[in-house]
C-alpha cells in the first residue's frame, strides 16, 4: 500500500525516517525537494496572477457601457466557476473513474479525487456567493431559482455529501469505492450546469467566451483581464490540490502506522519490565 | 462599487483562509509523522519481545515472570 503511494505522489522515503522492521511501522512519506520547488513555483505564480487580476479588474479596466462597474465582478466570477465545476469536479470524476477501472485501480486516484472535491467545494461556494453579489444590483434579488443557479447549488450539496461520506469509518478500499460511485453520480450535474443556459430559458446569461459560435463577446483589456483571472485561479487550484493531496498522504500514513507503533511501544515496555529482577517489580516473587 | 468590493473581498478572504488552513494542517501532520517515526525508531532499537499468551485470562492476570514464552 505504501509502495503504491510513494511511487505516485512524488514522496520518497526519507533515510532519517526509515524504521526498523520489527516495529511494523512503514517508511514515513517525505516530500522531495523537486516536489517542494514545483509547489513553491506554482504558489508564487498563482499569488502574482491573482494580485494582477485584482489590480487590473478593479483599477485598470474601464467600466462597461451596460453593466457599469459591476462588470468588474465578471473578471473573477467565471474563473472561480471554471475551477469549481470543470477543473475540480471534472478531475474528481476522472479520478474516480480511474479508481473504479480495475487496470488503473490505485489509492492514488482516490486521494486525488478527495483532494479535488474539497478544493472544488470551496471554489463552488465562492461561485455561488460572488454570483449572488453580482445578481442583487443586476437582477434586484440575491437569489432566483434559475436553472443554472439551482443546479450549481445542487452540485455543491452533492459534493458536500461526498465529503461527509468519506468521513464514515471504513476500510480504505471500501471508502474509495463508494466515494468514487458518489463522485461519478454527482459529476453528471456538471454538463447539466453547463448546458442549462441553452436548454432552458434562464435568467443567467449565456457563455461569453466558450459559446456555441466560439466567438468571444469580450475584447481588449477586459478580455485579457478575464483570461488572466482564469490562468491565476487555475494555478491557485493546482497549488491547493498539491497541498491537499499531501495532507491526504500524511493522514493515511498516520492512520496506517499508529496501531503498529502503539504495539511496538508496548513491546519495548515489556522488554524493559522483563529486564528488571523480580525484586525490582515490588518483591512479589 | 460596494458590490464589486464585497465580491472581491469575499472571494479573496475565503481563498486566503482556506490556503492558510491547508498549510497549517499539512505542517501539523508532517510534525506528527516525524514524531511517530522518531518514536518508532526508539521502539525498534529495543529487543523484540513476543507477546504474552493469556490463554483466555485477563492480561493483568498473567504475571510477566511466569510468561511461558
Amino acid at each position: 500500500m505504501t509502495d503504491d503511494r510513494s511511487a505516485s505522489t512524488g514522496t520518497l522515503p526519507h533515510p532519517q525516517a526509515s524504521v526498523a522492521p520489527n516495529t511494523g511501522v512503514t517508511l514515513a512519506p517525505v516530500q522531495t525537494s523537486r516536489a517542494r520547488v514545483t509547489e513553491y513555483t506554482i504558489g508564487t505564480l498563482a499569488l502574482v496572477g491573482t494580485v494582477a487580476t485584482v489590480w487590473l479588474g478593479v483599477w485598470v479596466t474601464p467600466p462597461d457601457k451596460v453593466q457599469g462597474d459591476l462588470v468588474r465582478l465578471v473578471y473573477i466570477h467565471p474563473g472561480v466557476a471554471w475551477v469549481a465545476l470543470y477543473l475540480a469536479f471534472g478531475l474528481a470524476a476522472v479520478s474516480s473513474l480511474l479508481y473504479l477501472w480495475p487496470r488503473t485501480r490505485s489509492l492514488f486516484w482516490d486521494r486525488l479525487a478527495a483532494a479535488s472535491v474539497e478544493v472544488g467545494v470551496v471554489f463552488n461556494i465562492c461561485t455561488l456567493v460572488s454570483g449572488s453579489i453580482w445578481g442583487k444590483p443586476t437582477w434586484g434579488v440575491w437569489w432566483v431559482w434559475d436553472a443554472r443557479l439551482t443546479l450549481t447549488a445542487v452540485l455543491l450539496i452533492m459534493f458536500l455529501g461526498y465529503m461527509a461520506l468519506r468521513r464514515v469509518p471504513a476500510e480504505p478500499e471500501v471508502r474509495a469505492r463508494r466515494s468514487a460511485f458518489v463522485a461519478l453520480f454527482a459529476a453528471v450535474d456538471v454538463p447539466l450546469v453547463h448546458f442549462s443556459v441553452n436548454w432552458w430559458n434562464t435568467l443567467h446569461q449565456g457563455a461569453t467566451v466558450l459559446n456555441a459560435n466560439l466567438s468571444p463577446q469580450i475584447h481588449g483589456s477586459m478580455a485579457w483581464t478575464l483570461l488572466l483571472g482564469f490562468v491565476a485561479l487555475t494555478l491557485l487550484f493546482v497549488w491547493m490540490l498539491l497541498v491537499r493531496y499531501r495532507i491526504g498522504v500524511l493522514e493515511d500514513w498516520l492512520a496506517d502506522n499508529e496501531l503498529d507503533l502503539a504495539l511496538a511501544e508496548r513491546q519495548s515496555e515489556g522488554a524493559g519490565l522483563d529486564d528488571k529482577s523480580p525484586s525490582d517489580q515490588g518483591g512479589a516473587a | 462599487m460596494r458590490y464589486v468590493v464585497g465580491g472581491y473581498v469575499f472571494i479573496l478572504v475565503v481563498l486566503f483562509l482556506y490556503a492558510v488552513q491547508l498549510v497549517w494542517r499539512r505542517r501539523r501532520l508532517a510534525r506528527a509523522v516525524s514524531q511517530v517515526a522518531q518514536v518508532a525508531q526508539v521502539a525498534a532499537a529495543a529487543p523484540p519481545v513476543p507477546l504474552r499468551a493469556t490463554a483466555g485470562r485477563s492480561i493483568d492476570a498473567v504475571p510477566i515472570a511466569e510468561d511461558p514464552t
